[in-house]
């Protein structure tokens, strides 16, 4: 089954998922509009993302059973379902993260002026 | 396990769709709100607040679309709504439902009968696993052929000992057993194997044990195990059988076992008794008389295992010359050997010609979905032109045509179980017991399983054409013409009369191939009526060798039993013989000639009876040369026979055999007397089978008693109507001598038939559906055709046509249709009687009459359909056709 709704200026396949996982690694439950201005804020305005393509991300993450949702009440008092790691989403994010910087320097070294 | 989860989760949320999309409905929401909230804090307007945050959201609908579609199983979620869009459109034309789902329910119940009967008959006979690997070995006369015999003990136990073709090799043989001391004595049929049997057939007890080795020697046999039948027959399933005696042919057993009720073989076995012989018994090499079944090594073909027994063979034929020169091992897989040739080729028929109609029921729902396909082309159109893909269409139409067949296969399995329960309470009993498997039958997952893909096979035959047709039209052109139905195209018609043909072409050939077939019985049934059987008694009787041992003894029965039934009133004649004609009880037996030596490995053989003198008269056979048997014939004169008139001229060369003396029996086995040849007697065939009549050899039964017999009692009126006075009469002599089989010899001749009977009564079903439904396809084609060319005609009648020519117009199209179908249709036919009559008996090929007739009668059935819609066609009203332009 393809990708479907990722669209324009969507981050790679694989990075939004580990931004979502970092993000709750470091705040904690949160709901999907606080991980998305997490994302957003964090990343500054080099990222235009569409706040809508993280819920298929996070149904994607559920459902590999990285994170779990329930619904809870907002600090503003509002119904909202909140996300949290698993166990086998904390373990998800150390390979996750050794991949990524794997991925990383490799291209770094591709992308630095050859000597 | 990523992916499993995944599935899983996906899988669950397909059944809590709605829940999970108000979840989702809620989540946007309140992430829509937090936002808004947000925004407001910052200072914007309750409108900006709003507006920004669904622009920073992205799209809400894409967003739902694609988490949908990571939710669920997409492909199920879309073949779910097309069989709920199916069977809406289904449900409102429910005559059209309703004809073709009747159509399809007749063409997959028929072919899941016939197939689930083939599949525990012939395919799966016995619960034997690895069935494939388990064998029969039998022996054959070196002359080659197919005239195999059954196996000296000797033989089995240097090929059991010497050969490495096989994990084990068991031996076994039937006897007629009279089971007594619980009521009416009562005739059991035994079967005595050795221990090993039951690990050759990969068997155990349901209830107890089987016997072992040390309970096949002599003196320590007196065990029993029961078949599940028997147990279940007269011993009502009772678990306090084990170790209970019973009595057969005056011998105590002890229960020690029941089989499961899949062990079938063999299938007429009701109690298995270990096989015991002497130490003299395993030497003898020259009584045939066992069976042989084996179980190869894993690896090893049938092919290699007989090549294995091939050299052992010639060995023992070295060794022992007398006996064994010219006799070799032939070794068949059990399957093959379970039914015989004629079981599986009548159910292969069968199944070839149900199928056929199948295929003749696609074809009529074809024919409607032509005609449903031009009245929904305003609906496909307005489908098409709001979006609706080819592909979607073509899935929408096809789904459609599934779930027909789906309601067909629903209908197909109860009018399957009908049809299998009806075949299993006409089978007679007796027939049943020798049919491996037949208690077997039943609509199982395999039925299933089958009727299914039948559906789906008959689903998309039947739908892929009309859906394509339906979809390949003009949408500008139907748009214009409004929701006006419009005429099909030519190459619509032209595929609609191929269908029609091809129907009309089926049911010629499987009406002539019925016809034949039911000809042939018809024959087979009345071959024996020179015999006048209706008016003659049978019934057989086994002595039991325990009691009555002696010639004396049995000479003794056989008179006392002939005079009291002789002393009957109404009985004319009371006789015995060892075989009836075109029954299946006789059985050949090699001879010498006296002063004829053989060349050593040469073999003679003749049907052998063993008849009472009145036999000839009773079923009126001439005499032709000689002299009967005679009262002066006993049993302490010269042994005497009488021969037929093809053994004269066989081996006599057509000189007289009078006089010469002659020896039954296999080579070297001398307790057969020499018996002298006293009379000629004409040609009566033994085997139905049979079509060349063997020679005959007639043994006086007063000199000679055998243990089994047939009793032929002739009477003047209804022999039903002596049954009572007979089993008096008998029973007076000896209570514990059951008499079976009771019947008129005219049944006994029906009963022999009852394959050919079955056989020929599906294909005439078959045939008759076949009819019915090419009948009904023609009278639909011709009808829609006169519908759609009605403004047409009413030109033509406006322009001066005359009525009877418009009439003869339409016939002649149906006359063509027709008349290309019935030529096609003989041309199969030809070529199929002549394949079948090499292998059915009574078919014959050449049989013009019923060619002409059937050939006749199915043009006269398809003009008189086209009837009605040629005189409509004639009757159409220029003015009101013109008008509804």
């Amino acid at each position: 089954m393809g990708e479907m709704g990722e669209s324009k200026s969507d981050v790679l396949q694989g990075t939004l998922d580990l931004m979502v996982l970092k993000t709750l690694e470091t705040m904690g439950p949160l709901h999907g509009y606080g991980i998305a201005r997490r994302i957003e804020q964090v990343s500054g305005d080099t990222l235009s993302l569409n706040q809508g393509t993280i819920y298929p991300a996070l149904l994607r993450l559920e459902q590999r059973g990285w994170i779990k949702s329930e619904w809870g009440t907002s600090e503003t008092n509002r119904r909202a379902k909140f996300y949290s790691l698993s166990r086998i989403g904390r373990k998800q994010i150390e390979t996750a993260t050794e991949n990524w910087e794997r991925v990383a320097t490799t291209m770094a070294r591709f992308l630095a002026p050859s000597s | 396990m990523d992916l499993i989860r995944t599935l899983l989760s996906r899988c669950v949320a397909l059944f809590r769709g709605q829940r999970l999309d108000d979840d989702l409905d809620e989540e946007l929401r309140s992430h829509i709100q937090l936002a808004t909230e947000e925004n407001l804090q910052r200072g914007m307007s309750q409108e900006e607040a709003r507006t920004a945050a669904l622009r920073a959201f992205g799209g809400v609908t894409q967003t739902r679309e694609s988490y949908r579609a990571r939710r669920g199983l997409p492909f199920l979620e879309v073949l779910w709504s097309d069989l709920r869009f199916a069977a809406r459109q289904l449900w409102k034309s429910p005559g059209f439902t309703l004809t073709t789902a009747l159509t399809l329910a007749i063409g997959i119940g028929m072919n899941t009968a016939v197939f689930s009967m083939m599949d525990a008959v012939v395919l799966r006979p016995l619960a034997v696993p690895d069935m494939s690997r388990v064998v029969i070995v039998a022996e054959e006369h070196g002359r080659g052929g197919d005239d195999y015999q059954q196996v000296a003990l000797g033989n089995y136990q240097d090929w059991k000992q010497q050969s490495r073709s096989f994990e084990d090799l068991a031996v076994r043989s039937d006897a007629s057993m009279s089971l007594t001391g619980a009521g009416e004595a009562l005739h059991v049929q035994a079967g005595l194997t050795s221990a090993n049997f039951f690990q050759v057939m990969r068997t155990n007890a349901l209830l107890g044990r089987v016997y072992e080795d040390r309970e096949c020697q002599p003196g320590h046999n007196t065990v029993a195990v029961l078949s599940y039948a028997f147990w279940q027959k007269h011993f009502g399933r009772d678990r306090a059988v084990l170790g209970r005696s019973i009595n057969l042919d005056g011998q105590a057993y002890t229960v020690i076992g029941v089989m499961p009720k899949s062990m079938q073989y063999p299938s007429i076995s009701e109690v298995f008794l270990p096989l015991a012989p002497t130490a003299q018994q395993r030497e003898n090499r020259v009584a045939h008389d066992y069976l042989v079944v084996g179980r190869l090594r894993r690896g090893v073909s049938v092919d290699q295992s007989q090549e294995e027994l091939r050299v052992i063979s010639e060995r023992l034929a070295k060794a022992y010359p007398a006996s064994n020169l010219g006799w070799s091992a032939k070794v068949e897989p059990l399957l093959d050997g379970i039914n015989g040739p004629l079981t599986p080729l009548y159910y292969r028929l069968i199944l070839a010609a149900t199928g056929f109609v199948l295929l003749v029921v696609c074809a009529n729902v074809a024919n409607l979905q032509f005609v449903r396909g031009i009245s929904r082309r305003p609906e496909i159109a307005v489908r098409t032109a709001l979006g609706a893909g080819r592909g979607r269409l073509l899935r929408h139409l096809l789904t459609e045509n599934l779930v027909l067949g789906g309601i067909g296969a629903a209908g197909g399995l109860v009018l399957a179980a009908i049809c299998m329960h009806l075949c299993k309470i006409a089978m007679p009993a007796q027939i049943a017991k020798y049919i491996s498997g037949w208690s077997n039958i039943s609509l199982n997952g395999r039925a299933l399983a089958f009727s299914l893909l039948l559906a789906m096979a008959a689903g998309l035959i039947s739908g892929l054409l009309p859906a394509l047709k339906a979809l390949r039209l003009n949408l500008v052109d139907q748009l214009k013409a409004g929701s006006r139905t419009t005429s099909a195209s030519r190459e619509t018609h032209r595929l609609r009369d191929l269908f029609s043909v091809a129907q009309i072409s089926f049911s010629v050939l499987l009406v002539i191939g019925a016809a034949l077939m039911c000809k042939g019985m018809w024959s087979m049934l009345h071959v024996a009526d020179v015999y006048q059987p209706k008016q003659i008694l049978t019934f057989t009787v086994d002595l039991p060798p325990s009691r009555y041992a002696t010639d004396e003894r049995r000479a003794a029965w056989f008179n006392d039993s002939l005079e009291k039934l002789r002393a009957l009133p109404g009985v004319t004649r009371a006789e015995i013989t060892t075989a009836l004609p075109h029954g299946q009880d006789g059985w050949s037996d090699d001879f010498r000639i006296e002063n004829r030596p053989l060349l050593p490995g040469k073999f003679q053989s003749a049907m052998r009876l063993s008849v009472t003198g009145g036999y000839f008269d009773a079923l009126h056979i001439p005499g032709i040369a000689g002299r009967n048997f005679s009262r002066s014939d006993t049993i302490n004169t010269q042994p005497v026979a009488i021969v037929s008139r093809g053994f004269a001229a066989k081996y006599f060369s057509g000189g007289s055999p009078i006089g010469h003396r002659i020896q039954m029996g296999p080579a070297g086995s001398p307790q057969e007397p020499w018996v002298r040849i006293v009379g000629v007697v004409d040609d009566v065939n033994y085997l139905w089978v049979d079509r060349d009549v063997e020679p005959a050899v007639y043994l006086n039964a007063v000199q000679m008693p055998p243990a089994g017999t047939i009793y032929v009692v002739n009477t003047g009126g209804d022999p039903m109507a002596l049954v009572a006075g007979v089993h008096q009469a008998m029973a007076a002599l000896d209570p514990a001598i059951p008499l079976d089989g009771v019947q008129t010899y005219e049944k006994y001749v029906t009963v022999e038939l009852t394959g050919l009977i079955y056989a020929a009564v599906m294909l005439t079903i078959d045939a008759l559906i076949a009819l019915l439904l090419a009948a009904i396809g023609i009278f639909g084609v011709m009808a829609n055709m006169v519908a759609e060319r009605t403004q047409e005609i009413g030109v033509r009648i406006a322009l001066g046509a005359r009525p009877e020519v418009v009439f003869a117009m339409i016939l002649r199209r149906a006359a063509l249709l027709t008349g290309i179908g019935v030529a096609v249709g003989t041309v199969l036919a030809v070529g199929l009687a002549r394949l079948s009559a090499n292998l059915l008996f009574g078919v014959r090929p050449d049989d013009p009459a019923v060619f002409v007739s059937i050939i006749a009668a199915i043009t006269v059935i398809a003009l008189l359909v086209s009837w009605g819609p040629a005189r409509r066609a004639a009757s159409v009203d220029p003015i009101r056709a013109l008008r509804t332009e």
